[in-house]
């Protein structure tokens, strides 16, 4: 079976290089992105199985490119986990219709069970 | 010869009436050289205290012995030159030496040629009322003195009071009960940059462009001076002529001054607005700051849970426990940069409760058990319970049942116990917990409130941020309740706090 493939978006270079670390560990494929504003040819042209995207980011920001992806038939179905540090976040994903939320700092389990959770669905 | 004893006798009766006389009386022979005494009566020896045969032949002056000088003395040698009447009161002496004030009056006699052939005087002591005119005169002298000496405190009191009142670095108003402005300090003229002119005579409502025409504060004006009641911190938000948009906080209080002036207003006005502004980039500084720390942290945690994850399989013990206790830091340092976020967000009156019913002795023993496992060692003794069910946000309250166990624990080094009780007290529960550590200074007994104060000596043996207690005081503030310490320096400290009752279990029943 194939491994699935993940796209990280948040601009903070240490949480991507830290997340690229953990899921090639737990053997997903992975591929990420820091500038936002590339995201989605990006994921276009990759076809992720799940998108991890950061809610505060500079230039657009994570609610406004969520609305872009849902807006965009090519991507549109590409499921999305919000990570944000902001305690209204949640509100937020739940609202744009994310499929998950998990709030910064974050345990490296809540990562694992939170993928598995969209994943299977 | 009948006649003439008869003649004898009249003359005896009237020397005798002139001898029972209260006035001394003397006759002087004004055709002699220097006017010598021919006569004189009993009561003037008494006044003079001279005898009879001392008085005969001297000219009267012998009484005003060296006090030559009187004005008096001038009057009463004038109207014996011209053989006329006088009435003068002249300081005399007594033989002993002793002066005595004597209302004289002097008459001449004249024979049929009109000559002035003697004088008659009559003398009266009128010592003690003239010294009772002294005293009157003396007393008055006395009041007008305290008089002018009150005057001049008074003065100097308003001196005083106005050099205080043009000092103060704040911009103060005095109004009359129509709120017309009486007078201004020169720190309102510099700080709304107005003149005495444009300030002074003028309603206070209608100062500037209107800026305390404000109908709420013009209520709470009228109580003043009917109640008063003072007005206390009144914010007041304009864009006032000159400098613009200012937050300005009003008091307003009656003056009474020594039971004067009870129907004047004072209003001091303070320019909160750089204030509000630090207040206000504090905490976005806060927010800001404890967001970008928590990124950089994530990532550390992550990557510890990565090792660790990797050791599972190929790594010593020692490396397993050093990276345990990286993973344990951590988790403290992401709970400290949690409670600055989370002073910010309450500062900015972002509070969040999640208000629901919970039965507060079930809450108070779970936190009391979780502390527990921490501190091996440690005694928590919980004492009574309340069975009542409490409105409010149950993990705000966990939260500070912890900060008030933590501190407990944290500045009672050398104790191993601390009690803590639940009670019921009227409409509200009553925790208190008990240590036995160092105590609180009484200085200190209200700042440990505040946000981000720690006590001076606390500050290095103790590391902490000092918001532990500013957060738990806000949640119980929030919770309609109070919270608040008793304590002695050296005997250990109660902390208590009270929440209200919602219902408790024997309620319906």
């Amino acid at each position: 079976m194939e491994s699935k493939k993940i796209m990280i978006c948040d601009d903070d270079q240490g949480i991507v290089e830290m997340l690229e670390l953990f899921l090639d560990l737990e053997g997903y494929q992975v591929l990420s992105e820091t500038n936002i504003t590339n995201l989605t040819k990006q994921l276009i042209a990759y076809q992720p199985d799940l998108l991890l995207l950061d809610l505060w980011m500079p230039v657009l920001s994570g609610d406004q490119l969520i609305k872009i992806i849902r807006n965009t038939p090519e991507i549109k179905n590409i499921p999305i986990l919000v990570l944000s540090a902001s305690v209204d976040g949640r509100d937020v994903a739940e609202g744009l219709g994310a499929n998950g939320f998990i709030a910064k700092p974050f345990d490296l389990n809540e990562i694992t069970s939170s993928i598995h959770d969209v994943l299977a669905s | 010869m009948g006649k003439r004893a008869s003649g004898i006798n009249e003359l005896n009766i009237y020397l005798k009436a002139l001898n029972s006389a209260y006035s001394g009386i003397i006759i002087t022979d004004n055709l002699q050289h220097d006017n010598p005494i021919i006569y004189c009566n009993k009561a003037f020896e008494n006044i003079s205290g001279y005898s009879h045969d001392e008085i005969i032949g001297h000219n009267c002056r012998f009484l005003q012995a060296q006090d030559r000088s009187q004005p008096e003395r001038y009057i009463l040698k004038d109207c014996i030159k011209n053989g006329e009447e006088c009435k003068i009161e002249i300081r005399n002496y007594r033989k002993d030496g002793t002066l005595f004030w004597n209302e004289l009056f002097i008459s001449p006699v004249k024979n049929e040629a009109g000559q002035v052939t003697h004088f008659i005087g009559v003398q009266n002591d009128i010592t003690s009322r003239k010294k009772a005119e002294h005293e009157l005169r003396e007393e008055k002298n006395n009041v007008e003195i305290k008089i002018q000496q009150r005057t001049k405190e008074l003065q100097e009191k308003e001196s005083f009071l106005s050099s205080m009142i043009e000092t103060v670095r704040e911009s103060l108003l005095v109004l009359d009960g129509n709120y017309i402005v009486l007078s201004a300090n020169k720190h309102f003229l510099t700080s709304f940059h107005v003149s005495s002119e444009e300030t002074v005579g003028k309603l206070l409502f209608d100062l500037g462009n209107k800026q305390w025409d404000i109908p709420s504060l013009k209520e709470l004006l009228t109580h003043i001076l009917p109640t008063s009641n003072p007005v206390i911190d009144y914010e007041v938000e304009h864009v006032f002529p000159h400098i613009g948009r200012k937050v300005m906080l009003l008091n307003a209080y009656r003056i009474e001054f020594e039971g004067q002036y009870k129907d004047r207003i004072l209003i001091a006005l303070e320019d909160i607005t750089e204030k509000k502004e630090q207040d206000l980039r504090k905490d976005d500084f806060l927010s800001v700051a404890s967001h970008e720390l928590k990124t950089p942290l994530t990532t550390i945690k992550g990557l510890v849970q990565i090792l660790q994850r990797l050791s599972i399989d190929h790594s010593d013990n020692k490396f397993v426990s050093t990276l345990d206790k990286i993973s344990a830091y951590i988790d403290r340092l992401n709970i400290l940069i949690t409670k600055l976020l989370d002073t910010s967000k309450i500062q900015s009156g972002h509070i969040e409760l999640h208000m629901e019913p919970f039965a507060i002795d079930h809450t108070i023993r779970e936190a009391i058990d979780n502390i527990m496992v921490g501190v091996p060692g440690y005694k928590i003794n919980l004492f009574g319970s309340t069975d009542a069910t409490v409105s409010g946000d149950e993990l705000q309250i966990i939260q500070v049942i912890n900060n008030l166990l933590s501190n407990a624990i944290k500045y009672s080094p050398g104790s191993n116990r601390i009690d803590v009780a639940i009670h019921r007290v009227a409409n509200f529960v009553k925790i208190s917990v008990r240590d036995y550590g160092m105590g609180i200074a009484n200085v200190d007994k209200q700042k440990i409130f505040e946000r981000f104060f720690r006590a001076g000596h606390t500050q290095k043996k103790f590391p902490g941020l000092g918001i532990g207690l500013y957060v738990s005081h806000e949640i119980i503030t929030h919770h309609n309740g109070t919270l608040w310490v008793e304590s002695e320096p050296g005997e250990g400290s109660t902390f208590n706090f009270t929440l209200p009752i919602m219902r408790t279990e024997n309620d319906g029943k």
